[in-house]
């Protein structure tokens, strides 16, 4: 017999089929499209912004992340189960489509059909298998959701709609299979490549042709109408993610990772600053809520949230949404809260593993601005302190600025204004220069560069702070000040290569200086370190030390700087115990944000909590690559009462001990 | 209501000084320069009093060269409405006669209700011309005043006296007070104002048109003050230091026995 | 030379600073009258003349009255110098006084020097010596400055005439938050000033007071930013103490600090600057981050 099957059996392939379904398709599509129009007018509130450029690279990523499920599947649970999940209903969407093809089209029109012999064979198991797997994972999810109800999962009447719409229509889908097999191909070749079908066929047999018949018909009329249902439901339910999630790929933010949207101070005209409503937030940031699925990954990884703060980026990314339809008015401060507001550090976990390409951080950085910009708030008295500290004397430690460069006279480099000829400027950073702690580690990189030859020069007291923390705790206008005389001073000098010991400082002149036309190519010390290694101007013994790493967030999330760091210490003679969370996992240490600047007063503290894990792995050293970092750990060992047990130390120490 | 709050610019305590060339005040290199700290609660009182009586004229007046104006916009930018420059290149050298004498001579003809002036400044800190001014404009004066309430007319004001009691006082504008510390929170000025500031009228005037009067004293000498001997410095690691100290407390006082 | 002393009165006692006084009218070599607004029934123990206004009928509080009953005894004594103590009486007073007499008025003297007055200048970093135009002078003295004399007899005593009703209304005084710790009777104390960093480090301060027997105080800037409740504040405008130890962590030195421990047996001072002004009344200056030396200390004190 010929392996095909009869389209449209027993339901007839005539105008009384045709024409309701197609009237039906057609309303579900027109609910749609009328929704999003509508929706549409919802997400303009909010500011333009440019997205569209790239396109073409842009519809790759999302057909990359949409059809390949990339992000989804990188937490292997629930992702792969949604992947698996999803890859099976996307192969009976092609499977139904082809047939929608073949029926209405190319055999109606051309006498031409192509679901036969071999083709309809694969075409046939493919379609049964996929079904079937769907109807697992879905059942792995739905067990998940419900029975292990993982913490922080909110379960709403929501998910109930779409587990059940969905299920019963997979469900029916294979009554409708197994009912049409039952009374066609039982006994045949063909039915051996639908195996759920045929199983569920001979299960069914006994019903009779009249009663199987009958069965077939109505199912297969509910089956269509749960999904023209499902298709309409699609803009008011979580099922919009499936259009909006994907849409969002494309409007993803490829920016360079954590640089910040520049305001237009010098505009005149303009009379707010930051975001007070939804209005002076992008069509994005409201489009982010639609494109939410609340998979709660962000709020997971989240040291304020898991550290009892009141800060979660699923919710603040969702109120904002709610806001946007229901109170476009409401004032985004009060919506969202203070406490939850400055408990950010800006570390990026939120953003990098969420799968629906939503940007977090630059929402709360936006309404931080209209606090800081508009209503002189600030989260304390710290802070604004910290703030004015700065406008005088060009750092948040309010130390005289004239001292600036003092930690360097011994060492005898020279500032850009003695001798303006260097191979590289060092661009301290306010810890490096003031605090104690930290000036161990500019002079342990000064004494690395001396070792490899590499002629260094500093701005010494006409060096500013970087303006980065000023910037992430919303004060605009002061970041920028700095930023521009930073720039103008450092271009003036004809500089053309910077390379930091800071994170920070790193992120900020490498990315954001770059609207104020900073020239230089900059460059993370632990970088350059490593090429100075390679190239074999650098020697350094291998002294054994075990020890953990700290991937600070500013190195590692935001630029993706993992491997270097730690061939630098693997040549020094490390051995690295890594913590669980490393990498892009890394866990923040608290002072991001700007926070350094700030007190830490609500739940438990986020660096002893960083602390306690790299404990667990037993080493007695604890490596980072950033001021702030070694400044919490510091602290956090004393917090934690391990002094004794694990000593905090910088990269560029280790390796100035091993020249 | 007309209001005046006086403010200096001094250099941030932070700085390392250094005595000038002249041996009579400090030298200005390297200095960090900002808003006096008892300014700040006075500008930010005054900035409240006109919020409360909506209908009033604040002026701020400072006296200096024209880099003071930094600090005056930091003023405007906390609510003043407009800044009245006293252009002396020399103001550094003048004495609190002198500085009195001079704001009471652009204030006597514009009918101020409330001055406002800090308690002192803290680099001469001398303390006297806020109280020298309301001399010599005949005002009842308050000084150091860490509450302030105005009510119709009369200022409730409480001063702050010795071993945390406070004095509670009543006077009648026009008058004028000077603030200490604590006396509320000074606000950070918002964007729109620090934008709106620049653009606030600036008068400036030239120092020799209303200074007359002459200065009562002069510092002959300015210098850092010998270490008292016998301070016994001690450096190095937290543990070693603490066991020193302990040695030493325990030979030199009775508290460790 | 003849110097007037002015005497303070504060809710019915009268102040000790008169003392003081007195002690800068010795260094000078100076003859001496005094004034005070106070009461029959609480003299002073100096064997000078004494003029004497009545408290009760003007006020302890009334600048303009005061002001004109101590230029009407300077017309009457025609003194070289009138002296007042640096404190919220006198700084409120003196330049009033001054204006009247057209005098200099120098404030917060702390030493006489080859006849000149030499005043702290930059929160005490500073010294500059000042001379005076004028004939007569008004100065005001920091406190603890000079040494007190312990003088005895009773004064001869001239009552002054009260006249009008002054401009300052006096409505009375508020005392400081009560049931606080009482410093002033503490034998220990260790204070905690802005070096501290943030409020949370003030329990390592309190430890280390603690563990050496005694109360923890702190500085202004501290207490001002609410870290620390102002009934442990030390300082002019705080509790003036003298215990045998008194530990300044993190203190520069403000000149109303120092005014307010320097009296103490002995006094350590815990400070990464080696030129901080404490550093003048410490007998032992210890350079180092307190954040480090502190729990340290406290360690090893409570294994002693």
């Amino acid at each position: 017999m010929e392996f095909t099957r009869e389209i449209y059996w027993n339901v007839g392939h005539g105008a009384a089929t045709l024409v309701p379904m197609y009237l039906l398709v057609v309303v579900a599509v027109g609910v749609v499209v009328w929704a999003f129009i509508k929706k549409r007018e919802v997400y303009r509130q909010g500011l333009p912004l440019e997205r569209t450029d790239q396109l073409g690279s842009r519809i790759g990523s999302m057909l990359e992340n949409a059809v390949f499920q990339k992000k989804v599947t990188q937490v292997k649970v629930p992702g792969l189960f949604h992947g698996i999940f999803f890859w099976g209903w996307f192969i009976l969407l092609i499977g139904t489509t082809l047939i929608v093809i073949q029926a209405d089209f190319t055999d109606l029109l051309f006498g031409y059909k192509f679901l036969v012999g071999n083709f309809y064979k694969v075409f046939s198991i493919t379609l049964d298998i996929a079904g079937l797997a769907s109807i697992i994972f879905l059942g792995a999810l739905f067990i998940r959701r419900y029975f292990f109800r993982p913490e922080g999962l909110e379960t709403k009447r929501d998910d109930a709609i779409m587990h059940g719409l969905m299920t019963i229509i997979l469900l029916t889908g294979f009554v409708i299979e197994g009912s049409r097999m039952a009374v066609t191909e039982l006994g045949t070749p063909v039915a051996l490549w639908s195996p759920v079908g045929h199983l569920l066929a001979q299960s069914m047999a006994w019903l009779g042709e009249d009663a199987l018949r009958l069965v077939h018909k109505l199912t297969w009329w509910f089956h269509l109408l749960l999904v023209m249902g499902f298709i309409a439901l699609i803009p008011f339910t979580k099922f919009r993610h499936i259009l909006t999630t994907s849409v969002n790929y494309i409007f993803a933010d490829r920016g360079p990772k954590g640089k910040l949207r520049s305001l237009d101070l010098e505009d005149e005209d303009a009379e707010t600053f930051g975001a007070t409503s939804v209005k002076e937030l992008t069509w994005k940031d409201i489009f982010d809520a639609d494109a939410c699925t609340l998979c709660k990954r962000c709020q997971d990884r989240c040291p304020a949230w898991t550290t009892d703060k009141p800060l979660s980026p699923m919710k603040v990314v969702n109120q904002i949404g709610e806001v946007a339809y229901n109170e476009p008015e409401a004032n985004l401060i009060e919506t969202l809260s203070r406490d939850v507001l400055w408990s950010c550090t800006t570390c990026r976990a939120c953003q990098e593993i969420c799968p629906a390409s939503i940007e977090h951080v630059s929402k709360i950085v936006d309404v931080r601005r209209s606090l800081v910009l508009m209503e002189g708030e600030f989260p304390d008295e710290a802070t604004m302190a910290a703030m004015e500290a700065t406008e005088v004397n060009g750092n948040p430690l309010g130390l005289g600025y004239a001292a600036r460069g003092d930690w360097a006279a011994e060492l005898g480099v020279k500032t850009l204004a003695e001798d303006p000829e260097v191979d590289v400027l060092y661009f301290v950073g306010c810890y490096a220069s003031f605090d104690k702690r930290n000036i161990a580690v500019a002079k342990s990189f000064i004494k690395l560069c001396e070792a490899a030859g590499v002629k260094v020069g500093i701005l010494g007291k006409e060096e500013k702070c970087c303006g980065e923390p000023m910037r992430k705790m919303g004060n605009e206008y002061l970041y920028q000040s700095l930023a521009m005389e930073n720039v103008e001073l450092i271009n003036g000098y004809g500089i053309k290569k910077i390379v930091t010991t800071c994170p920070h400082c790193y992120n900020t002149l490498e990315k954001d200086y770059r609207d104020f036309e900073l020239e230089a190519e900059v460059e993370s010390y632990t970088v350059f370190l490593e090429r100075l290694l390679k190239s074999g101007s650098l020697k350094i013994k291998s002294e054994g030390l075990e020890c953990t790493y700290h991937d600070s967030c500013y190195l590692g999330r935001h630029n993706d700087v993992y491997d270097a760091p730690r061939s630098l210490i693997e040549a020094a003679g490390g051995t690295i115990r890594e913590m669980d969370k490393n990498r892009a996992e890394g866990f923040c240490c608290s002072a991001g944000g700007g926070r350094i600047m700030a007190e830490e007063k609500i739940g438990e503290r986020i660096n002893v909590k960083r602390v306690n894990m790299a404990l667990e792995t037993g080493a007695p050293t604890l490596v980072s690559n950033c001021p702030f970092c070694l400044t919490m750990f510091e602290d956090g060992v004393k917090g934690a009462e391990a002094e004794d047990k694990l000593r905090p130390r910088d990269i560029a120490e280790l390796l100035a001990e091993r020249l | 209501m007309n209001i005046l709050v006086c403010i200096k610019q001094v250099p941030d305590m932070e700085s390392k000084f250094k005595v000038a060339a002249s041996g009579t005040w400090y030298d200005n290199q390297d200095l960090a320069w900002r808003m006096n700290e008892y300014d700040e609660y006075a500008v930010e009182q005054a900035v409240r009093l006109k919020e409360q009586v909506k209908d009033a004229e604040l002026t701020v007046l400072c006296i200096g060269s024209d880099k003071v104006k930094e600090t005056m916009k930091k003023a405007l930018a906390m609510g003043c409405d407009r800044g009245a420059h006293i252009d002396d290149g020399e103001s550094w050298a003048k004495e609190p006669f002198e500085i009195a004498g001079i704001i009471a001579e652009y204030a006597k003809d514009k009918n101020f209700d409330v001055i406002f002036t800090g308690m002192q400044s803290q680099d001469r800190g001398s303390g006297q011309v806020g109280v020298l001014v309301a001399e010599m404009l005949d005002l009842p004066c308050v000084s150091t005043i860490v509450d302030f309430a105005f009510d119709g007319g009369a200022i409730k004001a409480k001063r702050e006296l010795e071993g945390g009691v406070k004095a509670n006082v009543t006077v009648q504008t026009p008058a004028l007070v000077t603030c200490q510390l604590g006396l509320n929170t000074p606000r950070y000025p918002t964007l729109p104002n620090i934008m709106k500031a620049k653009k606030k009228p600036m008068e400036s005037i030239a120092v020799a048109d209303v200074l007359k009067v002459d200065a009562r004293m002069e510092t002959a000498a300015m210098y850092f003050p010998e270490k008292k001997g016998g301070g016994l410095v001690l450096e190095g690691e937290a543990g070693d230091l603490a066991d020193k100290l302990i040695a030493i407390l325990k030979d030199k006082t009775s508290v460790l026995k | 030379m003849k110097i007037l002393l002015i005497a303070e009165y504060r809710d019915g006692q009268l102040l000790s600073g008169y003392s003081e006084l007195l002690g800068f009218a010795e260094n000078m070599g100076a003859e001496t009258a005094m004034f005070v607004v106070g009461s029959d029934a609480a003299l002073p123990a100096y064997g000078g003349k004494l003029y004497l206004a009545d408290a009760a009928a003007c006020g302890e509080f009334n600048p303009d009255l005061h002001k004109q009953m101590i230029l009407d005894v300077v017309a009457k004594e025609q003194p070289d110098m009138v002296a007042f103590s640096h404190s919220s009486y006198g700084w409120d007073l003196a330049p009033r006084v001054a204006y009247g007499m057209k005098a200099a008025q120098v404030s917060e003297v702390v030493e006489v020097k080859d006849g000149a007055m030499v005043v702290p200048v930059c929160n005490s970093k500073l010294r500059r010596t000042v001379t005076c135009k004028t004939a007569q002078t008004v100065v005001t003295l920091q406190a603890g400055a000079f040494t007190p004399v312990e003088a005895d007899g009773s004064p001869a005593v001239e009552k002054v005439a009260v006249d009008g009703q002054g401009r300052v209304v006096f409505e009375g005084y508020e005392e400081a938050e009560a049931g606080g710790v009482d410093l002033s009777k503490a034998e220990v104390i260790v204070s905690a000033g802005r070096g501290i960093g943030k409020a949370d480090n003030v329990e390592m301060i309190a430890a280390l007071a603690k563990a050496l027997g005694g109360e923890y105080g702190a500085s202004r800037p501290v207490v001002d930013s609410e870290w620390v409740e102002h009934n442990r504040q030390v300082g002019t405008t705080g509790q003036t103490v003298a215990p045998k130890l008194y530990l300044a962590c993190g203190i520069s030195g403000a000149i109303q600090h120092l005014a307010g421990m320097k009296k103490s047996e002995f006094v350590v001072a815990v400070n990464t600057d080696k030129d901080a002004p404490i550093s003048e009344v410490a007998d032992v200056l210890v350079v180092a981050d307190l954040l480090q030396f502190v729990p340290a200390l406290t360690e090893k004190v409570e294994a002693l």
